[in-house]
């Protein structure tokens, strides 16, 4: 009985570490093979130009839109894959011949509560939901989806604008 | 039980009720004789209004939190923000941003609430038991949010945030509409006193 436990115990300890192997060495496999088709779709473009965000028919609040296109500035700088990033309505923009523009819609719009979030945790949360349209120089589309910024649990209403995005960032590190 | 009646001195009280009136007469009549000429004396006064020539005066206020927008100033940082000349100051210890009031395209003003209890002290309280960390959650306070948003020289869109004490932010906008500033929503008129 003993030794059959034993036998057991060993087998699981060759088992669970050979499994890991095996995995790791999958999903590396699965990320280089992705990452040559994701380079080789990847776009090109030495200058963006970000609008400020079009609150269309959603009521929002001024700092929320103020918020979203500074925090847009920030992030998109941050990804390094511009030369420039250009303020909408900056002269010297006119001038880049393969400038790419970046423009924001407002879907909804949920201002939810501190407060409720930190005391109740499962109320109060903050969202924001916006397109997003990335189009080329000649006015070609280059991404458009929705992208969704949240503040669930802890940090003030304009985090969610934050997070937003943080989220439009990493769709322009997989664009370009 | 016994009440004592006091003894009262009618006279010596009349006395110096009397002396009293003849000390406060001679101090009204000097302050008349010395005020009287100043009445006529042509003083600036801060009270004077506005477009006679003279510079406006400036609206200054301490313990501003700059939200985000700030160029060389960093996010959530604290200062001084004034009306000075024809622009917007915000002030650091480290940096100052100016912002020209002709150069603004829209000015608006905002309430909202803040927790009391924030940065590491916030982090603190979630180590209380019983959920005490989330009662002091409770305790916040009313706070005027500022939104400006402008163009730099080069026409490029700006925006910053600022965050004051309750009532603050309305005086500091209806200076800068003053000054050429642009205002989507006009200031609010002060609500009738109920009587």
């Amino acid at each position: 009985m003993k030794h059959h436990t034993r036998a057991a115990v060993s087998v699981i300890f060759l088992i669970g570490p050979a499994c890991a192997l095996v995995l790791l060495v999958g999903s590396l496999w699965g990320q280089t093979g992705s990452g040559d088709s994701k380079s080789a779709q990847k776009l090109s473009a030495s200058s963006i130009q970000i609008e400020p965000m079009d609150p269309g028919d959603v009521p929002m609040p001024p700092e929320f839109r103020v918020a979203i296109y500074e925090n847009l500035i920030t992030q998109i700088e941050k990804t390094g894959k511009f030369q420039h990033v250009y303020r909408s309505g900056d002269k010297e923009a006119a001038r880049v011949p393969d400038l790419v523009m970046l423009r924001t819609t407002a879907q909804s719009f949920r201002k939810g509560s501190q407060k409720e979030r930190e005391v109740v945790t499962v109320a109060g949360s903050s969202s924001i939901i916006l397109k997003v349209h990335i189009t080329d120089h000649a006015g070609q589309t280059l991404v458009d989806r929705n992208v969704e910024g949240k503040v669930r649990f802890f940090g003030e209403n304009l985090r969610a604008t934050y997070d937003f995005s943080k989220k439009v960032a990493n769709i322009v590190r997989d664009t370009f | 039980m016994s009440v004592q009646n006091p003894i009262v001195n009618v006279s010596a009280a009349m006395n110096s009720f009397r002396a009293t009136r003849a000390r406060i007469f001679a101090r009204g009549l000097f302050l008349l004789a010395f005020g009287a000429p100043l009445m006529f004396f042509p003083a600036p006064a801060r009270s004077q209004a506005a477009g006679t020539g003279q510079a406006a005066p400036s609206v200054v206020q301490t313990d501003v939190k700059l939200v985000i927008g700030g160029e060389k100033i960093k996010n959530n940082s604290r200062g001084t923000l004034s009306v000075e000349g024809s622009s917007l100051q915000f002030a650091t210890a480290k940096a100052k941003v100016e912002v020209d009031a002709s150069s603004i395209l829209d000015i608006s003003t905002n309430e909202d609430s803040r927790e009391n209890i924030t940065g590491a002290a916030k982090v603190a309280t979630m180590a209380i038991p019983y959920g005490g960390g989330r009662v002091l959650s409770l305790f916040s306070h009313r706070v005027d949010v500022l939104t400006l948003e402008f163009k730099d020289a080069n026409g490029g869109y700006h925006g910053a945030i600022f965050v004051l004490p309750q009532g603050r932010a309305a005086p500091i906008k209806k200076q800068l509409v003053a000054m050429g500033a642009k205002a989507s929503v006009p200031l609010a008129e002060p609500a009738p006193a109920n009587k």
